[in-house]
């Protein structure tokens, strides 16, 4: 009898084993599931990570340059003191060169540094009419560069002829007397038009969803009597969250299309991605409202009303700034919501990364310009994580903002 | 809401200040109306574009509804739009997805309320939230650089090749960790809501701890974790922008084969989105009706097997 009851306690620590074993498991794949995502996004894209990402244009420009003439002429310029080992410094013409691969892994010659005095700090512009005064800048791919010789012969320098950063600029030094024309490329692959147009998508889409929001939540909460009525609009608005952001898009495009054409677009553009983002951020806008105002003490409201306040005058000046916590974090959850957004925006604001977006030209969010460097044949993974770091930040900034306020507000803070 | 003016004081003044307020309540009622007929709007709008496509005055030659349904091709360049096999690859993927993702959310969550210590329960909820606010791209980016490699070298090993790693099982994968938080957060909240006193019985009954865990609580909390199942599977199907990068859009189906490229209804939508007018772009319209009817359909046939399961004692 004891001996089958210490059995049967033995299986039973057994299977209890087994079990518990099973949820640490599927907890471990779980923050495996985090951290692995976290190191593959940051360790491909850390490496282009800064401000050239954050400021530059994403498509490569062109310069056809040549020397202003008072400048065109060698002198003596000192190397940077903090250049790097790798730059080559030509000491004549003032500019320093690097090696570096381009994204289909080519050897290719940068400008690294220029000195103010140096002759390619004072270029013009060929390929423009008035040829603007224009300077080279750092990070510049040197794609041709054409200079007169000693014995008065025209050579070719750059990448054009594959040389390496240290050949031209022994080059430039040894032989050039003067410089004809230099072909720039500038580097592209900068975020500035996403950043730019995510930033419109988020002001004009909560600028709309914010006082809709705030006005259905009121009615809800304060006015709306518990009928069958408001538990219709209720779970209209609700199943809107069900919604996939895909069929927001085929809206934008069937519903809100016309509206901006009325205000002269006659493409997708960036204000029809923000009329669609405005009417997916209206459940979440009012559901985060409707539960701030339902922590706002109902002694309050019976305060201001038994004051002599009529219900509007005790919502403005009694509820709503008690609410405002509340709203804020709404707010928040929206911006994080703009920023992640891809499906919806593709249909409405297309795919076509613009580097000077307007309201009624079509530009990319970060999000879909991570789509659109995806689509491509070859997708240059570094630059996706690159932004994908950035939307990260943004996003995970933004839940530890609402979590600080939440814990922060929960109690009563008026 | 009455009326809390007294009569006494209704000087002209007060009149005004009443009718504003009036004005303001119908004013705050319009906002509401506003933001309830969004979904009318999306209903009735996408139905007018998306069956107008089959109507015999279609400005682009009309389109046949029957082959449409029940079509196992879907090839944009020769005009042959057949969505059936679509809709097979999207319950597919969505339910291996599913089926996937499920158990390790459910443990995860047992194992989050009531397992843990308290101070890696809130370590492991903040992680549960981290995964959850990840958008779809990213997800996407991580599925196409790693998954993607993941899952060719499996097929390699079973000597099978697939294209560049696209393949359903890629994108059941990626499903599945992307419904991941969102089960795991219903499931903790169902778990959490479990009447303690149930829990007391069963210890006082002598079940051990884990056995309480697994027989009585996960049966209290069922109800709440089927619908976390339910609101991941919405999730699952309506995915379009990560899935689009792993999917590799096959042109006839049904995929039944792991490594085998697939074509969900998301992706279709969103594949080849050029031009803006046109049948190819209509047709995308008819296809999000047919999203927006498998998920309706899917999830009244879920809710009504919840209602059964919530029965079953």
């Amino acid at each position: 009898m004891n001996e089958t009851m210490r059995n049967q306690k033995n299986k039973r620590r057994y299977t209890d084993g087994i079990l518990n074993m099973l949820t640490y498991a599927s907890s471990a794949i779980c923050v495996l599931l985090l951290l692995s995502i976290f190191i593959f996004i940051f360790s491909k894209g850390s490496g282009m990570l800064g401000m050239k990402l954050l400021t530059g244009d994403y498509w490569a420009k062109n310069y056809m340059t040549s020397i202003q003439e008072k400048n065109n002429h060698p002198s003596t310029y000192k190397s940077p003191e903090d250049a790097s080992d790798d730059m080559y410094w030509s000491e004549r013409w003032g500019v320093g060169f690097v090696d570096a691969r381009n994204e289909n892994n080519e050897a290719i010659v940068l400008v690294e540094a220029i000195d103010d005095a140096s002759p390619f700090a004072h270029l013009k512009d060929e390929s423009r009419q008035n040829k603007p005064s224009i300077s080279a800048e750092s990070g510049y791919l040197l794609e041709n560069l054409s200079y007169q010789t000693t014995q008065g012969t025209t050579r070719l320098a750059g990448n054009i002829v594959s040389q390496d950063a240290k050949t031209v600029a022994r080059l430039l030094d040894q032989d050039a007397v003067s410089i004809n024309k230099i072909y720039f490329k500038t580097p592209g692959g900068g975020i500035r038009g996403s950043l730019l147009t995510t930033l419109y998508l988020i002001i004009i889409s909560l600028l709309i969803a914010l006082p809709l929001g705030i006005g259905a939540a009121i009615y809800l909460h304060e006015y709306a009597a518990k009928n069958k009525i408001t538990s219709g609009i209720r779970s209209a608005i609700e199943m809107l969250t069900g919604v996939p952001s895909i069929i927001f898009g085929l809206m934008g495009v069937a519903v809100l299309f016309p509206l901006t054409k009325l205000a002269g677009a006659d493409t997708t553009n960036v204000l029809l991605g923000s009329l669609t983002m405005a009417i997916i951020l209206l459940p979440i806008i009012i559901r985060s409202c409707e539960e701030a105002l339902a922590i706002v003490p109902q002694t309050l409201r019976d305060a201001s009303l038994s004051l002599g306040a009529n219900q509007s005058q005790t919502i403005f000046k009694i509820v709503l700034p008690c609410a405002v916590p509340g709203i804020l974090s709404g707010v928040l959850l929206s911006i994080g919501r703009v920023i992640g957004e891809s499906a919806a925006l593709i249909y409405t604001m297309g795919t076509y990364v613009n580097d000077s977006p307007t309201l009624l030209s079509q530009g990319t969010s970060l999000a879909v310009h991570i789509y659109n460097i995806m689509s491509s044949e070859q997708p240059n993974f570094e630059l996706a994580c690159a932004i994908s770091i950035v939307i990260l930040v943004f996003v995970f900034m933004l839940n530890l903002l609402v979590k600080l306020m939440s814990r922060r507000f929960n109690k009563a803070w008026y | 809401m009455k009326s809390y003016v007294k009569q006494y004081i209704n000087t002209i003044e007060n009149q005004k200040k009443l009718r504003k307020d009036q004005r303001m309540k119908k004013l705050f009622l319009m906002m509401a109306l506003l933001a309830s007929s969004a979904i009318a709007v999306i209903i009735v709008f996408i139905s007018i574009k998306g069956i107008a496509p089959f109507l015999p005055n279609y400005t682009y030659g009309s389109v046949d509804f029957l082959p449409f349904i029940t079509g196992m091709t879907w090839r944009q360049d020769q005009g042959i739009y057949g969505v059936g096999f679509i809709i097979v690859n999207t319950l597919i993927s969505a339910f291996g997805a599913m089926l996937l993702s499920f158990p390790i959310s459910v443990l995860t969550a047992l194992y989050i309320a009531k397992i843990a210590p308290k101070r890696i329960a809130v370590l492991l909820s903040s992680v549960i939230e981290l995964l959850a606010s990840i958008p779809s791209v990213v997800y996407g980016v991580f599925a196409s650089g790693t998954i993607t490699l993941l899952v060719s070298s499996l097929a390699a090993n079973f000597g099978f090749v697939t294209a560049g790693g696209s393949s359903l099982l890629a994108v059941i994968l990626l499903l599945a960790i992307m419904i991941f938080p969102t089960i795991t957060t219903l499931s903790i909240t169902a778990i959490r809501s479990v009447d303690k006193e149930i829990e007391l019985g069963s210890l006082a009954l002598g079940a051990t701890a884990t056995q309480t865990h697994f027989k009585v609580v996960l049966t209290a909390a069922k109800s709440g974790i089927f619908a976390g199942a339910i609101l991941g599977i919405g999730r699952a199907f309506g995915e379009a922008t990560a899935v689009a990068m792993v999917a590799g859009n096959k042109m006839f189906g049904p995929t039944f084969h792991l490594f085998d490229t697939t074509r969900t209804l998301t992706t279709t939508m969103l594949a080849g989105l050029k031009e803006t007018t046109g049948l190819d772009y209509d047709i995308r319209f008819s296809a999000g009706l047919v999203l927006m009817a498998v998920i309706l359909l899917s999830n009244l046939i879920l809710n009504l097997v919840k209602k059964k399961v919530g029965k079953l004692k």
